[in-house]
């Protein structure tokens, strides 16, 4: 920007300020390779052994059953909020509709609205539903808290495509479903793209929902894994384990981010134009 | 074909924007809608296009009754502004669109778009994309995209304000050979009276929803119904003076001006009148003289501009062969060619 | 004139978001009707969630008797009484009873009834018939005992005719009461919100959420801010590495992010070693004082709520026309006078934004301090959220109440749901709810 001002005593206090996280973060890293002696900071040997959990099931349980099915639920919700959002944003971007204010309005106040309040309500529509306990409830609840979102979103990109293409395809003779379908969604691949990335780094990180909607169900999800495993009261209760099956478990998060990270940003921003 | 709109009405969130209009445009013609922004030209192509519907009135294709009908089932052609080209399909997939939305067969396709390719001058751009055409291009692609499916009738959305003054003249005479050639019936909205004048068969001049005449570009210049049309025709454009009716003659007093009438006669004297002079019918020769200070001159090569600023405040323009150069503040005694001016009424209207 | 055609637009628009609502009404809806309506039952694990049915049991005695019912009443509920009727013929038959001292029982006891064991059996032993074990003599002693204590009935009616039978000249209005009384089932009730305001828990409560929301708030604007302003002085390999470093907490993992934290500030962490070497208090700041675990919480939240404000403050700072910064400079301004005339005037709505925003989702967040605190020490960093979650869905003594958790959550819900229409009208979102340009 300039030279006009010194910049040392900003990036001083700005390092200061980002300390504990450059620590946090720097230590989940090696200490998963290494290891230390009580009472000390630094490590004092390298060690691939926290990394045996990868292979050997009799450390902390199999990992890889929950892997799968965070894979699994992290891409059905991602399918479900992408292939969702991407109908409703464009009906409600370009298409006639009764009470569409109203709705426009709902969706609006729902994206604003936190969602985890209303976990006690959800809890008990998947007790009358009989989706409690199961892989499905928590699928079609998470999916759904993040529907506000993704309409948002989508909307937003849809708003963004000019009147005059759609206009374009009705007058070349194709129906509004082919104009959607063929000229519109290719329009807003970039928006499709940064909803399911965010869909499926949020679904893989969700913690709270399956631990409270499906607590004893067959299903366990890498979340609720890595719960077990840091578990103070457990015997394989470790740092350096919980450290590895954490990174191990970030790391699809971490690589995501890294690639995409331009166009995560502006999602991260909560999809506002504020 | 013909077209023709019946008492058509349309009103947005309750602001009228046509009221009760009827125009009709004749099989194989080309006809401008020309108008200021916001006088309903922009809403009267969409209506034809099956965009917007009318709230009230009746739009014929020939003998078709297609007020109901959206555009996909009225066969209209239409190219937008800003081309509204589809970014992620290439030139060929473009023009083919419409094509394959009604699901030709692909030898035809292919045969349709390499002939509409020709007669735009596209072929050898089939294969690019969009985005690396200049404006020139991608306008001639939109004109084949709209023409490939041989439309009822084509309308072009002020199809050259995007473009540079070089590539303006260019399409303006391609549009107008295309049109020809395949001899289809065309409507061109626009705000730019050259590119009515040159371009179209006859030109509907728009006012506040409202069309004020409708004529050939010859007859509009040289007979204009009321002041707006003459103020809207002509460049450099033209100018009035305000006087009253005195004597079978247009008056204005303070500077001793007297312009018979003419034809006109019977005027009650008094009236308010208004004198249109278009640049060319004021200079040094005529009949009825006027001095006046240079009040403003500008070089423009063939010919010179002028604004004459009358002892009354009020000005006239002239246009001038270069060769004699008047100065800045050069007092001129110059006629104007009455028989060529225009007497309007206080509200506009011709007399 | 009108085809159907107009409408294909319509029903296109109508399948399109017809997903959407279904899921929308059936997870946020729904939820927030159940939730509302649910706020004012008495619903727990006890109860149950779909209906109940209807037992006198020793506890319900107690509290009638609290209540006042006469003891006489309570005696006759709690004894048991024999009668020798057919019902208990059979059952002392399916009980394997002799069925030669069933048929004697019958012959010679018929319609007879006895206030207590002892007097049954005594007659008992009195027939010829009878068993030698003890044993076999109180089994069939038993089929005969009728008793409401502990009985299940399936519908008020059942149960009120067991009263009237058990009970002889009950008082006025007793055995209603006694069968209102005896439902385990959910009933409707506004004694969740009486409670709430009469508990001096909840106060305590409601000012740890106001006193959590405006650190957390702060630390997140000001950070944020900070940030964002920093970052775009930097060179941008600096910037770049600030931005990503900040934006981890955010996609990492709230489990994983939640335990990064333990390890830093619990016992035997890494500031507990730092702190040992240098001779500082070290223990474990996260539950060890009600200071340190309020700093712990409002970090953990803070660190991650940082990076939204910085996002969102660093797309306005790139909207700043770089001319006037450079402008600013030529006229001598200093760094401070730059941020404070030329950038923070650019900052008002953005930071209103990122405030309201974060006020709503800082209000319901409870994720974050259930995994560190968990509310701890005592329920000193308790918040409302979490309070209600807890109580609704998450306590170790194993009685959820259901319906004091809704009634907490509708409070949230509430507020939750005026502030964002407020917000809403402030930022104008109404104006983006543009009509559709084609018409047909």
């Amino acid at each position: 920007m300039t030279r006009n001002f010194a910049a040392w005593p900003i990036i001083l206090l700005l390092t200061v300020l980002s300390l504990p996280l450059f620590v946090m973060y720097l230590f989940l890293l090696v200490d998963t390779f290494s290891n230390t002696a009580p009472g000390s900071l630094l490590p004092n040997e390298f060690t691939l052994e926290h990394w045996r959990f990868l292979i050997d099931p009799t450390i902390t349980g199999d990992v890889w059953k929950p892997t799968l099915t965070t894979f699994l639920f992290a891409s059905s919700m991602m399918v479900i909020v992408v292939s969702v959002s991407a109908t409703a944003g464009y009906a409600l971007s370009r298409l006639a509709l009764p009470f569409r204010r109203f709705v426009l309005s709902g969706i609006m106040v729902m994206h604003a609205f936190p969602s985890v309040t209303l976990i006690i309500g959800v809890f008990l529509v998947l007790q009358f539903a009989g989706l409690y306990n199961s892989l499905t409830g928590v699928i079609l609840v998470k999916a759904s808290l993040m529907l506000p979102f993704g309409i948002w979103i989508m909307k937003g990109f849809y708003d963004a495509v000019p009147w005059e293409i759609e206009m374009a395809g009705v007058q070349d003779g194709a129906s509004r479903f082919t104009v959607w379908r063929r000229i519109i969604l290719p329009q807003v691949k970039p928006g499709l793209l940064s909803l399911a990335l965010f869909a499926f780094i949020d679904g893989w990180s969700e913690y709270m929902l399956p631990r409270i909607l499906a607590p004893s169900s067959d299903f366990e999800v890498l979340s609720m894994y890595l719960n077990t495993v840091s578990d103070p009261n457990s015997s394989t209760y470790n740092f350096n384990i919980f450290k590895s099956v954490g990174l191990f478990y970030t790391l699809p998060v971490l690589a995501l981010f890294v690639l995409f990270q331009n166009r995560l940003m502006n999602i991260f921003g909560g999809g506002t134009k504020g | 074909m013909q077209i023709s709109i019946n008492n058509f009405t349309k009103t947005f969130d309750g602001t009228p924007v046509i009221d009760d209009m009827n125009l009709t445009i004749r099989d194989g013609e080309m006809l401008a809608l020309l108008g200021p922004s916001g006088c309903g030209k922009s809403t009267t192509l969409f209506t034809i296009s099956g965009i917007h519907r009318m709230d009230r009135g009746q739009l014929m294709f020939g003998d078709r009754d297609v007020s109901g009908l959206p555009s996909q089932k009225r066969n209209v052609g239409v190219v937008f502004q800003n081309y509204a080209l589809y970014p992620h399909m290439n030139v060929f997939e473009n023009i083919a669109f419409p094509l394959t939305v009604r699901k030709d067969n692909k030898a035809d396709i292919d045969r349709e778009v390499r002939a509409i390719a020709a007669l735009t001058h596209i072929s050898e751009l089939l294969e690019r994309r969009p985005g690396q055409l200049s404006g020139g291009q991608q306008q001639r692609v939109a004109l084949a995209r709209a023409l490939v499916r041989k439309p009822d009738v084509l309308l072009l959305d002020e199809p050259l304000a995007n473009l540079d003054a070089k590539l303006r003249l260019e399409m303006r005479s391609e549009i107008r050979r295309i049109q020809l050639e395949t001899g289809i019936t065309a409507v061109l909205v626009t705000h730019d009276q050259v590119e009515a004048m040159s371009m179209c068969d006859r030109i509907a001049i728009m006012k506040k929803g409202e069309i004020v005449q409708i004529d050939t570009p010859a007859d509009m210049y040289s007979n204009p119904r009321t002041s707006f049309v003459a103020g809207f025709l002509g460049n450099p454009p033209i100018s009035f003076l305000s006087g009253i009716a005195m004597e079978n003659s247009f008056s204005v007093a303070p500077i001793k001006l007297r312009v018979p009438l003419g034809v006109h006669e019977g005027i009650a004297d008094g009236t308010q009148l208004k004198l249109g002079v278009r640049p060319e019918h004021f200079g040094p020769e005529g009949d009825i003289a006027v001095e006046g200070k240079i009040a403003f001159a500008e070089t423009q090569g063939r010919e010179n501009l002028y604004d004459v600023a009358l002892a009354d405040g009020s000005v006239l323009r002239s246009i001038q062969p270069a060769g004699r150069n008047w100065a800045l503040g050069e007092p001129v005694r110059w006629f104007i060619d009455s028989k060529s001016a225009f007497v309007f009424s206080n509200d506009g209207q011709r007399l | 004139m009108r085809t159907s055609s107009p409408y294909r637009a319509n029903l296109l628009g109508l399948a399109f978001m017809t997903p959407a609502m279904v899921l929308l009404l059936g997870f946020f809806f729904l939820p927030v009707v159940l939730t509302s309506v649910f706020a004012f039952t008495n619903m727990s694990t006890a109860t149950g969630i779909s209906g109940g049915s209807y037992v006198v049991t020793g506890n319900l005695l107690r509290s009638l008797t609290d209540e006042g019912l006469d003891a006489k009443t309570i005696k006759a509920l709690r004894q048991s009484s024999y009668i020798i009727d057919q019902a208990g013929l059979e059952k002392a038959r399916t009980a394997g009873v002799d069925a030669k001292f069933i048929t004697e029982i019958g012959e010679r006891l018929k319609d007879r009834s006895f206030t207590s064991s002892s007097a049954f059996e005594r007659e008992l032993k009195t027939l010829p018939s009878r068993p030698t074990r003890v044993r076999d003599l109180k089994i069939a002693a038993s089929a005969f005992e009728q008793s409401v204590l502990n009985v299940r009935y399936a519908s008020r009616g059942e149960m009120e005719a067991a009263l009237s039978h058990m009970l002889e000249n009950p008082p006025q209005g007793a055995v209603e009461q006694i069968a209102t009384a005896s439902y385990t089932g959910w009933t409707w009730t506004t004694e969740n919100f009486k409670n709430l305001v009469i508990a001096p828990d909840t106060w305590r409560i409601v000012g740890n959420t106001v006193f959590y929301v405006v650190l957390t708030l702060a630390f997140n604007v000001l950070v944020g801010l900070f940030l964002a302003i920093t970052t775009f002085y930097l060179p941008s390999a600096g910037s770049g590495f600030f931005s990503i470093l900040w934006l981890l907490p955010r996609i990492t993992p709230v489990v994983l992010y939640a335990v990064m934290w333990k390890w830093f500030t619990w016992e035997d962490g890494f500031v507990f070693n730092i702190a040992q070497d240098l001779g500082l208090p070290a223990f474990n700041y996260m539950k060890g004082s009600v200071a340190s675990a309020w700093t712990v919480v409002i970090l953990v939240n803070g660190f991650v709520g940082a990076s939204f404000g910085m996002i969102l403050f660093s797309g306005a700072l790139k909207a700043i026309p770089v001319q006037q910064l450079w402008a600013s400079e030529v006229d001598g301004a200093s760094r401070w006078q730059q941020i404070r005339y030329i950038i923070l005037p650019h900052m008002r709505w953005p930071i209103l934004f990122v405030t309201s925003y974060q006020t709503l989702s800082l209000l319901s967040s409870y994720e974050q301090i259930w995994l560190t605190t968990n509310g701890g020490p005592g329920s000193t960093t308790t918040v409302w959220a979490l309070e209600a979650f807890k109580t609704a869905l998450n306590n170790y003594t194993g009685n959820l109440q259901y319906g004091l958790g809704a009634a907490m959550a509708l409070i949230l819900v509430a507020v939750g749901l005026v502030l964002s229409i407020v917000y809403l009208r402030l930022f104008r979102f109404d104006e983006m709810m543009s009509k559709p340009k084609i018409e047909f």
